[in-house]
């Protein structure tokens, strides 16, 4: 039996964001290759998207590991559903090096310089946390370092090296 | 998180039209910080259908002051309430509270609706499905409290009954202090309820097709000294452990005005009138801070677990009412009423950001 004719069915929804400067189109629906409504933002950018660099491990908005920028500023991508970001511009770690030239962003470096991870699992969350501040307020004092932070847990206890490369890039060391 | 109909609400009135049509099985979602926790755990026995989106509803961000009232829309992010210099100079408690709540990437997205409407952190309530949940109790319709003979750490030592959840909302202690009120929508019209209120020990004071659109502060006359303490295990994410706002006005040294309200120890928030009115006529003084804490508390029965938090309160109260920031407290001032039931470190916090005060931590274990 034949299914039924394509103009028969609602018009497939939209939801359109930019993700790390690139203008994405998503169809909302219940298809393999749609975006359900009840995705979050973190499923969206890691299964339908590939962009794995933004890590989930809570799922429930307690540990900042999957943290990125939405239109500037830090929120977390397992807390925001993806058809509420129309319209938005979403920044993940995979945004921040230079696009041409490949040339890391200067917190991502300076994280390799100051061994600022060990098992690097909360270390995107880390630096997207750290990069909204740092667009807000490009000389933090180690105070407000800290308190950007404060809502990205870290298991292998690498907060000192993580504050001293931001305090690094600030221009300042720790 | 399993399926729903989503849909974006323009207005306040398409919002509440559609939670009236769906007959309790829509929620709102403002910031979605608590409403993704319930989808997620699933720890309620029903599984809403929709999910309507109100952040698309405009011009419900604003923090403004006419004649008689400071108004904030629903929808008013707390980082920015947190940040607002009105808020800073005139309404202290109201954005130290704000700063208080959760983690930066929350406030960022949390809304004051959302924070005063939030579900309660019983972790029996809380229990996650994919784990075995959820567990049934008095607050969802069916059983005894379990935490009256369970594990009541984090539960009321005031006004409990049948349920013992605690009022977990930070700005809701802020707003209780100032006497506040909410201006709630439903398909039938506006109504107010005071913030004080708004909280009974099995649910909040909204029916299931209502929405909170504006907070009203009733103008302050004159700033008066004012002060918001939260005690909590870690500094940055945790729900209080107990909190205490306080705000005093003084003439010739003698207190004109002093108002308490404390938060986490109740289904609501507390506001101490026995100790407010021992205050005013009084002068501040440690001794009558020290007094009117301890009339405070006086009605406190606390659960099997819980008599620490009497001690705590007092130690917040007093402090309050002085102006003192800090909220840190010995172990073991605590341990004399609870011996085992902290964990390891006490930190406290006292909620102003950077630059306007230090924080104060304390890292003594304790055995
Ligand atoms: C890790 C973590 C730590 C936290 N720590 C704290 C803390 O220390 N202190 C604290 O106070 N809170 C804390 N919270 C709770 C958090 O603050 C609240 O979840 C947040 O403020 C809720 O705001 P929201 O806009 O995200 O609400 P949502 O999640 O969108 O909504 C919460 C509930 O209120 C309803 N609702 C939302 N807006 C309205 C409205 N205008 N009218 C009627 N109903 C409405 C929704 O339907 C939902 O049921 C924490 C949460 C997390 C995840
Ligand atoms: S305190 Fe309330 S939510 Fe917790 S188990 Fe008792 S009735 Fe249930
Ligand atoms: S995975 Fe989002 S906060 Fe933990
Ligand atoms: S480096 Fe392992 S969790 Fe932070």
């Amino acid at each position: 039996m034949a299914t039924a004719p394509a103009e028969k069915r609602p018009p497939a929804k939209h939801v359109s964001l930019v993700v790390n400067g690139r203008a994405v189109e998503l169809e909302i629906g219940s298809q393999p290759h749609q975006i359900s409504p009840s995705h979050t933002l973190a499923h969206t950018l890691r299964e339908t998207l590939g962009l794995t660099g933004t890590k989930v491990t809570c799922d429930n908005g307690a540990c900042g590991t999957c943290t990125v920028l939405m239109d500037g500023a830090a929120i977390l991508s397992c807390m925001t559903l993806t058809v509420e970001c129309h319209g938005r511009s979403i920044i993940s770690i995979e945004g921040l090096a230079d696009g041409k030239t490949g040339k890391l962003d200067p917190l991502q470096q300076s994280f390799i310089d100051h061994t600022a991870f060990q098992c690097g699992f909360c270390t995107p969350g880390m630096i997207m946390s750290a990069k909204s501040l740092l667009l807000e307020n490009p000389s933090p004092v180690e105070d407000e370092v800290k308190e950007a932070l404060s809502g990205n847990f870290c298991r292998c206890i690498s907060h000192y090296q993580v504050l001293r490369a931001v305090m690094a890039v600030a221009g300042k060391e720790a | 998180m399993r399926p729903f109909t989503h849909i974006n609400a323009r207005t306040v009135k398409q919002a509440v039209t559609a939670l009236a049509q769906q007959n309790g099985a829509a929620r709102l979602n403002a910031g979605g910080t608590d409403l993704f926790g319930l989808l997620k755990d699933e720890y309620l026995p029903a599984y809403p259908d929709m999910i309507v989106n109100i952040k698309t509803i405009a011009g419900l961000n604003y923090i403004k002051e006419d004649k008689n009232f400071l108004r904030i829309g629903a929808l008013t992010r707390l980082a920015d309430i947190s940040k607002s210099s009105l808020l800073r100079q005139r309404y202290a408690v109201l954005a130290d509270a704000a700063h208080s709540v959760a983690t930066p990437q929350i406030r960022n997205v949390a809304t004051l609706g959302g924070n005063l409407c939030q579900d309660v952190r019983c972790c029996y309530y809380r229990y996650p499905r994919h784990i075995g949940g959820p567990i049934q109790c008095a607050r969802k319709g069916s059983g005894a409290c379990l935490a009256v003979t369970g594990d009541n750490r984090n539960h009321a030592i005031l006004g409990g009954k049948r349920c013992f959840a605690v009022c977990p909302s930070d700005t809701a202690v802020a707003l209780t202090l100032y006497d506040a009120r909410l201006l709630v929508v439903g398909p039938g019209g506006e109504r107010q309820i005071a913030v004080g209120d708004f909280y009974t020990p099995l649910k909040n004071g909204l029916r299931s097709d209502e929405m909170v659109r504006e907070i009203q502060i009733p103008r302050l006359p004159e700033v008066p000294q004012q002060t918001f303490l939260k005690f909590t295990l870690r500094k940055p994410i945790d729900f209080a452990v107990v909190s205490v706002a306080a705000l005093v006005s003084q003439a010739t040294g003698i207190c004109t005005e002093a108002r308490i309200a404390l938060g986490a120890v109740a289904p609501g928030i507390v506001r101490a009138d026995a100790a407010e009115k021992f205050l005013r006529g009084r002068p501040l003084t440690a001794e009558t801070a020290a007094q009117a804490a301890e009339l405070a508390l006086a009605d406190a029965r606390p659960l099997s677990r819980n008599a620490y938090k009497i001690n705590i309160a007092t130690a917040l109260v007093t402090r309050a009412l002085l102006g003192q920031k800090e909220c840190e407290i010995p172990p073991d001032e605590v341990k004399a009423y609870n011996p085992t039931e902290l964990s390891t470190f006490h930190r406290c916090s006292s909620s102003t950001p950077p630059g306007y005060a230090t924080v104060v931590e304390s890292g003594t274990a304790t055995p």
